[in-house]
């Protein structure tokens, strides 16, 4: 029996060392050099980083070289059936690749595909949700799932049955920045579907009370809960989110607006009149 | 055979050129290889006198504090420009940063297909701030509107994809001795809309005892645009804040759309009835005709002495004031109060003359292979010292906060107190905004009316309202697209790499605008699927 020379020895035991730690660390560089090129969009190099499919028959090089061909012109339909099938093998696993994989199925029948696919979208997140259900990508896949239910299934057929079912995803969300995401989700639905105001609020609070937005969004947010309390008559409230959004959006176009508003609710305040807790 | 001394005068003739053309070559010539190892171009459409010599200061200042660096700045002609900017971007030959603008049309892929967002730059202070108010401060910050306006019209929301190095607005420019000639010595700028409406019968009286030819305004189709879409933004605020059930106290284009085909305004509403009258009123300022000219007409047509006043943005200040053979002043134009007989009952009160916006946006190309050189020359240039440079240079105003400015370039400053509401219902899409001006001779025309014009326009507009908000889900979507792959690439490199806080609020803001855009995108095609216009 011929014996093993030390040095191929050696990259035997690095190899099988380097198997046995956690899935990121055995990725090749190429893999990673990938990823990073699929983060700046460009997905053409991505795709030559990673070479032919059995360059690297990984799982994280098929994801990788699934997620860029998602991208990477020209998209065809028989291309992005392609990547579906791709993520859909992927899928099976029981790793966060397998939910990340199951996630963009969803998204490919949902946003991608010329010919959409709302109700098989639908039908992705559900699964991943039920599979995977503390995974980042599942709960994302909720949020989704909403929008599918409040805009775009035809069934249920009435807004209010909508909300309902939407409002019913709300539990299953853990992660703080998703639950708030579906929250401001869910109150512009209400604000779109002709609910009252205090309804629209109580989704707009909840949101602010978790917290964590940045810039248009934040903005955006707290105009928002500003001027729909003053419209609900509840001045101190209004007054103290039209302060915060002037305090931090000093230059905003709105600026001089909010200015009046905060003077005609202090005028409000100084009278007396209805100010509620 | 040559004797050995001529042979030796041939050789030392030979080597004494050698040595000389070796000299010319290194010392005088343009050098073999670059001095300077990085090129960084820079590519723009503001070919008017002022911003080429902003520029050519602003690189002189900064080749100076870096040596590696070359700084070129590409003019291109903005008749060109978007095929330019297309076929340049497209076959990976396009510059390091790029001047870009919506409203260039057709182009609005563009940004989330060629160019990197500058967001997370934006939030940490600009280096050559240092030592200066705005040394702690964000980049985004350091600008006059904190980039507002680029977060407005960013393609997905939350992202910042430009810098912006001006701030204008719209001016009358005055030919000063001939206001005095048809006014009276000293008179100045007027300052209510009733002032300038005597200003122009004394134009019209002057005309005719003189026999000259001289109109109030100098026109052409641009400058007809401009004033109708200045009179039309300060007369539509109140209507905005009524249609605004958000509570955003501002309506967007989309909002607009879908507005429109569910029935909540249209032209013939009175603000908007009344805003037309006094659009066509300001644009009969104008010669006959001016609709068939273009913006260089109406300058000439000012440089002439025909026209009393050109209506116009501080972009074409320098131009104006370097070539005009009398005294150029620039004016704001005056408001419409509340007792004004035409739009005064819609007025809900004074309107920013010019937003606040910041201008001139300069994008950074995905594909440069100077990206670290290319942000850091768009720092310098936004920087308080950049800024200066290229302000006393160009004679435009820059988009950065405490460069003080002269009097001459303050006027020019949006005053920034008033309101500030949106769209101004000029069409609220690229096809709706053609059918506008499509129709615009039925406005200002001879025989032209409000009514005519609303009856052409609303028989077009729910068509044109509903291609228009096909275009603005079908963007709304390639944008959503691109984020997807994004959002799963940060998840992925932070299990592959190192956790990076960063990266993990990247990923998550990401998601955030993404659904937050999304819930946008779905509004707008649950309208057009119930309310779109059915041939």
């Amino acid at each position: 029996m011929p014996r093993v020379a030390p040095s191929s020895f050696r990259f035997r035991l690095i190899l099988a060392l380097a198997s046995s730690l956690p899935g990121g660390f055995c990725a090749g560089r190429d893999v990673t050099t990938a990823w990073e090129l699929v983060a700046r969009h460009l997905p053409g190099d991505a795709l030559a980083q990673l070479g032919a499919a059995s360059a690297d028959p990984s799982r994280e090089a098929k994801l990788a070289r699934a997620v860029a061909q998602m991208d990477s012109q020209p998209v065809t339909e028989a291309r992005l059936q392609q990547v579906a099938e791709q993520l859909t093998t992927l899928a099976r696993g029981d790793d966060e690749i397998a939910a990340a994989a199951a996630y963009l199925t969803g998204r490919l029948y949902q946003v991608h595909l010329p010919t959409p696919d709302p109700s098989r979208a639908a039908h992705e997140y559900e699964q991943l949700a039920a599979r995977h259900p503390g995974s980042y990508w599942a709960q994302l896949g909720l949020v989704k799932l909403a929008l599918l239910v409040l805009y775009v299934l035809p069934e249920p057929t009435e807004p209010a049955a909508r909300l309902a079912v939407a409002v019913a995803l709300l539990p299953r969300l853990t992660a703080p920045e998703l639950r708030r995401d579906l929250h401001i989700v869910l109150g512009r639905a209400k604000l779109f579907h002709g609910r009252p105001g205090t309804e629209v609020l109580e989704q707009l609070l909840a949101a602010d009370r978790i917290g964590g937005l940045s810039g248009v969004s934040r903005a955006d947010l707290q105009l928002q809960i500003a001027e729909l309390s003053r419209r609900e008559d509840n001045w101190a409230q209004a007054r103290d989110y039209f302060s915060r959004f002037l305090a931090e959006n000093e230059v905003d176009a709105r600026a001089y607006q909010v200015k009046e508003k905060l003077a005609e609710i202090a005028a409000h305040l100084r009278t007396g009149k209805a100010a509620r807790p | 055979m040559m004797k050995p001394s001529k042979s030796r005068l041939t050789l030392a003739l030979f080597a004494t050129g050698y040595v000389l053309a070796i000299c010319w070559v290194f010392t005088r010539s343009t050098p073999l290889a670059p001095k300077r190892p990085v090129t960084v171009r820079i590519a723009h459409w503001q070919i008017e006198k002022g911003p080429p010599d902003g520029f050519d200061a602003v690189i002189r200042r900064y080749e100076e504090l870096n040596p590696r660096v070359h700084v070129e700045q590409v003019a291109v002609p903005s008749a060109v420009y978007r095929l330019w900017l297309r076929s340049n971007l497209s076959g990976g030959m396009g510059t390091d940063l790029v001047e870009f603008g919506y409203f260039i049309g057709g182009v609005n892929d563009i940004p989330v297909r060629y160019f990197e967002p500058l967001t997370r730059l934006m939030g940490e202070p600009n280096p050559y701030n240092r030592g200066t108010p705005l040394a702690t401060v964000p980049w985004r910050l350091t600008f006059a509107d904190g980039l507002y306006f680029e977060l407005t019209q960013s393609p997905e929301i939350g992202q910042i994809y430009a810098a912006t190095l001006s701030q204008g607005s719209m001016r009358l420019f005055c030919n000063r001795e001939l206001l005095e000639k048809i006014a009276g010595l000293g008179t100045g700028a007027p300052k209510t809309l009733a002032a300038f409406r005597t200003l122009c019968a004394q134009t019209a009286d002057y005309a005719r005892r003189t026999g000259a030819v001289v109109h109030p305004l100098a026109g052409s189709l641009s400058n007809g645009q401009w004033i109708i879409d200045f009179t039309m933004m300060g007369s539509v605020s109140g209507m905005n804040l009524d249609l605004d059930r958000e509570g955003y106290l501002a309506r967007a284009p989309r909002q607009a759309m879908t507005d429109y085909l569910l029935g909540r305004w249209n032209y013939r509403r009175p603000e908007l009835q009344a805003a037309l009258a006094l659009a066509r009123e300001m644009a009969l300022q104008m010669k006959p005709g001016f609709a068939q000219l273009g913006r260089d007409d109406a300058v000439q047509e000012f440089m002439r002495g025909e026209a009393l006043f050109i209506f116009s943005g501080t972009y074409d200040a320098t131009s104006l004031k370097k070539l005009a053979p009398f005294t150029v002043e620039a004016m704001r134009y005056p408001q419409p109060q509340a007792d004004d007989p035409v739009i005064g009952r819609y007025i809900r009160g004074p309107f920013q003359d010019g937003t606040i916006a910041t201008s001139m946006e300069i994008y950074l190309n995905k594909d440069s292979r100077h990206k670290d050189e290319a942000v850091d020359f768009l720092r310098f240039i936004t920087s308080q010292e950049g800024g200066q440079i290229f302000q006393e240079h160009s004679g435009w105003l820059t988009s950065v906060r405490g460069v003080p400015a002269p009097p001459e370039l303050e006027i020019y400053r949006p005053t920034g107190e008033g309101y500030h509401t949106g769209i101004q219902y000029i069409g609220i899409g690229p096809n709706s905004t053609m059918k506008f001006w499509q129709h615009l001779h039925l406005l200002v025309g001879p025989q032209g009316s409000v009514d005519r014009f609303v009856d052409a326009l609303e028989k077009d507009l729910p068509e044109a309202v509903t291609a228009d908000l096909r275009l603005e889900v079908s963007g709304n979507l390639t944008a959503l697209r691109t984020v997807d792959s994004e959002i799963v690439a940060m998840s992925v490199l932070n299990r592959l790499q190192p956790l990076d806080a960063d990266r993990v609020k990247r990923q998550h803001t990401l998601a955030s605008s993404q659904t937050l855009s999304e819930a946008n995108g779905c509004e707008s095609a649950w309208v057009l699927a119930r309310h779109g216009y059915q041939p």
